[in-house]
């Protein structure tokens, strides 16, 4: 007949293997709840493992393209605050050239409104060579020095900057152009013919110095220029405010992006210490009567009972 | 009559001292290796009558027959065919550890996401020099991860190629050994004890050799044995008293090739199995690796060519290397990074290349192709896993049937130490009673 008998060596390699199974299983648990990660290997769970690693990719990327909505901000912000300034500038002209329209003046105070126009034009070119954030032109493009230069000659102000004004990644593909160009605000066409702000100061500035019934007509066109001037700056704050509401709403979508990144970080990869702790105590129970068993069963000998 | 009471008597008397004996034996090395629970076999003597007394009665005692090794030759070989199995699973588990140690361990993928980071960075100011010599730090950060990764590697390649070499010396050894013990079989007599001594080595060796590879066997009458390595298509190791040599040959690419007395085998279990298998897959994991590296220098290098460098020269490479492990930079000035566009004026500070050189390497994607790396290697370790632990089972199930037929039970053989000892004292009465009948006929006057 067949009998089912275990040789004494095999028990207690058994219960050995058993015993450590047990504590090593323990020690993991352990580890777990220590660490917070659920996922002490890769190969605990590859699937898991490789979201955790895209979505910790997107929060690096993230964070630059944050930083550069910061950025673009700051730079429009500084636009905005230039433009204003050259818009009271040019409130200040067209006064100015108002007064010069009406009625005769005396040669001082066609001197003296002369000067001041020269002044205010200066104003304007010191505005235009504004700077960003960086140190760089604010209205230039990619120039790497002024936007504007004045020719002291001549007294002509011209154009030197390059290219177009910077763009600013805000991710997931939307980018926002962190200025505008001079030309952009700062040319416009009055009158049928196209024009600058710095060169209708200009032309005013010589037309009310010279003198004569001449400045007066003049000044009087001068306030449709000035006019057209304020728009066209006016218009260019426009595009700006329109600029940092768009950067607004993006900032917006990437925090909840990474609200939700996170919290399917916290969901894939975080222990949830409740149930690793539960997992513990029915470990530590199981072990206990392991070893009570062990203990029993190996005190168990026929020797020990033979006499 | 022809039986003879006092010579029963001793003859039962020797029987149960022989079996007291195997049972000390038994209990003695009940934790040896390898070794096969004896026990013996008794059979009733008979002498025949002689000439005209064929009807008497012929009763003699007993004699030991023979010394019988509780083994059976097929639970053994089911302990030899799983361990091996078992044998190669745990080569291949701890090897493809390793090789997804080394790949997730050096942070390849951690650092391209780095450089790629603050190349998009560099786009908020171009000309900005900490910005820029943040981008060649990040840039070096890459390179020495991969070149980190591909040491790792070779690391562990030469381990697996030194544990292979281990595992054919020890082959070798004990083939060599097995080749002995079928010499000593072959010349000794049947019924000894040191025959099932060497029984119980040839075992024991047999099963050692197929932790390493795959063993089909066939036995002699004599107990000597011939071993072929592979399977029982594959070449002859041991046959007789001639032991052949295993050699490994390594190839230019890591992987190893195992080959007997000159032809090749094929290892289809055993640890010498798993780590031919290992060194396969980390040649296709480092074959991946140096193309990934290759692809990410030459994306960079081809964008910097495009371009123009911070003093208006035209851009020049960046990374330099073709694999992996010789990854390096080209240039560890940050005003070398070729921003703008081709053709553009020294420190302009437009972008368009820079954008170029982003897209191409978001179309590249070396950090998804890293991640489905680190993916695969870390699949083949789960599955690989999940594979030895059914194996373990499978192989713990044959082990504790061969135990159980063939492995000391220290409470069966505390019965059998009663049992025979009683049969000795019985015996030893019988023949105080043979002495007793002696001296009653003596004593008729």
């Amino acid at each position: 007949m067949p009998s089912v008998t275990t040789s004494t060596s095999a028990f207690y390699e058994r219960s050995a293997l058993d015993l450590t199974a047990l504590r090593v299983q323990m020690g993991e648990v352990q580890k777990q709840i220590a660490t917070g990660n659920r996922l002490a290997n890769d190969a605990d769970d590859p699937l898991a493992a490789s979201r955790l690693r895209n979505l910790s990719r997107a929060d690096t990327l993230a964070k630059v393209d944050a930083a550069s909505a910061g950025r673009a901000t700051a730079d429009l912000n500084l636009t905005d605050s230039a433009m204003t300034e050259m818009i009271n500038t040019l409130q200040r002209a067209r006064e100015l050239a108002n007064q010069a329209a009406t009625g005769t003046l005396s040669n001082q105070q066609r001197v003296s409104i002369g000067n001041e126009l020269g002044q205010l034009r200066g104003n304007l070119v010191a505005l235009a060579n504004a700077r960003d954030s960086a140190g760089n032109a604010l209205f230039g493009g990619d120039a790497p020095g002024d936007a504007y230069t004045l020719d002291a000659a001549t007294g002509a102000v011209s154009y030197v900057g390059i290219g177009s004004a910077g763009t600013l990644s805000l991710g997931d593909g939307q980018s926002v152009k962190r200025s505008l160009t001079g030309p952009e605000f700062l040319s416009f066409s009055s009158g049928g013919s196209a024009t600058d702000v710095f060169a209708a100061m200009k032309a005013i500035t010589d037309a009310i110095s010279a003198g004569g019934t001449a400045a007066q007509s003049a000044a009087g066109a001068a306030l449709t220029t000035l006019d057209d001037a304020i728009t066209s700056v006016s218009t260019g704050q426009t595009v700006v405010g329109a600029r940092l509401s768009w950067i607004d709403l993006n900032t917006q979508r990437q925090t909840t992006m990474s609200e939700a990144r996170a919290n399917e970080q916290q969901v894939l990869g975080t222990t949830d210490i409740a149930t690793a702790y539960t997992h513990l105590q029915e470990l530590a129970t199981v072990l206990q009567a392991s070893q009570a068993s062990f203990t029993k069963i190996s005190g168990l000998s026929l020797f020990a009972l033979m006499s | 009559m022809a039986s003879d009471l006092l010579s029963i008597a001793r003859s039962g008397v020797k029987a149960a001292r022989i079996q007291l004996d195997l049972t000390a034996q038994n209990i003695a090395n009940a934790s040896s290796q390898g070794y096969v629970r004896r026990s013996a076999t008794t059979e009733e003597v008979m002498t025949p009558g002689y000439l005209t007394h064929n009807r008497d009665v012929s009763l003699s005692g007993v004699r030991i027959a023979g010394i019988t090794r509780n083994a059976d030759a097929f639970r053994q070989g089911e302990v030899r065919r799983t361990g091996a199995d078992t044998a190669r699973a745990d080569a291949e588990v701890a090897g493809l550890e390793d090789i997804q140690a080394a790949l997730s361990d050096s942070g390849v993928y951690d650092a391209i996401t780095g450089f790629e980071s603050t190349l998009q960075q560099l786009s908020q100011d171009p000309t900005n020099t900490p910005l820029r010599a943040a981008v060649i730090a990040s840039a070096q950060t890459m390179t020495n991860s991969f070149n980190i990764a591909a040491a790792q590697l070779d690391a562990v390649a030469a381990g697996q190629q030194s544990g292979a070499a281990d595992g054919v010396m020890q082959v070798n050894t004990l083939s060599g050994e097995l080749a002995k013990v079928n010499g000593r079989l072959s010349r000794l007599a049947d019924a000894q004890t040191d025959r099932a001594g060497l029984l119980d080595q040839r075992d024991l060796l047999l099963q050692k050799l197929s932790g390493y590879a795959d063993i089909a066997t066939s036995f002699a009458t004599d107990g000597s044995v011939s071993v072929t390595l592979g399977g029982t298509s594959g070449a002859p190791l041991v046959t007789g008293l001639v032991a052949q040599t295993l050699t490994a040959t390594t190839a230019a690419d890591g992987t190893i090739s195992y080959a007997v007395g000159g032809g090749t085998v094929a290892l289809a279990a055993g640890s010498l199995s798993g780590q031919q298998q290992v060194l396969a897959r980390l040649a296709t994991v480092h074959g991946d690796l140096d193309r990934l590296a290759d692809s990410v220098v030459r994306t960079v290098n081809t964008a910097q060519a495009q371009g123009t460098a911070l003093n208006g020269s035209p851009g020049a490479p960046l990374l330099s290397g073709t694999t992996a492990g010789a990854m390096g930079m080209a240039t560890t000035s940050g005003a070398a990074i070729a921003t703008a566009g081709a053709g553009a004026a020294p420190n302009s500070r437009d972008i368009s290349n820079l954008i170029a050189m982003r897209g191409a390497l978001t179309a590249a994607n070396p950090a998804g192709a890293m991640d489905t790396l680190l993916y695969q290697s870390s699949s083949a370790v789960k599955a690989s896993t999940t594979t030895r632990a059914a194996l373990k089972t499978i192989s713990d199930a044959a082990s504790t049937a061969l135990s159980a037929q063939s492995g000391v039970d220290l409470d069966t053989e505390a019965i059998n130490l009663t049992r025979y000892q009683q049969a000795f004292q019985a015996s030893g009465r019988v023949m105080q009673v043979a002495g007793t009948l002696f001296d009653a006929i003596l004593a008729i006057r």
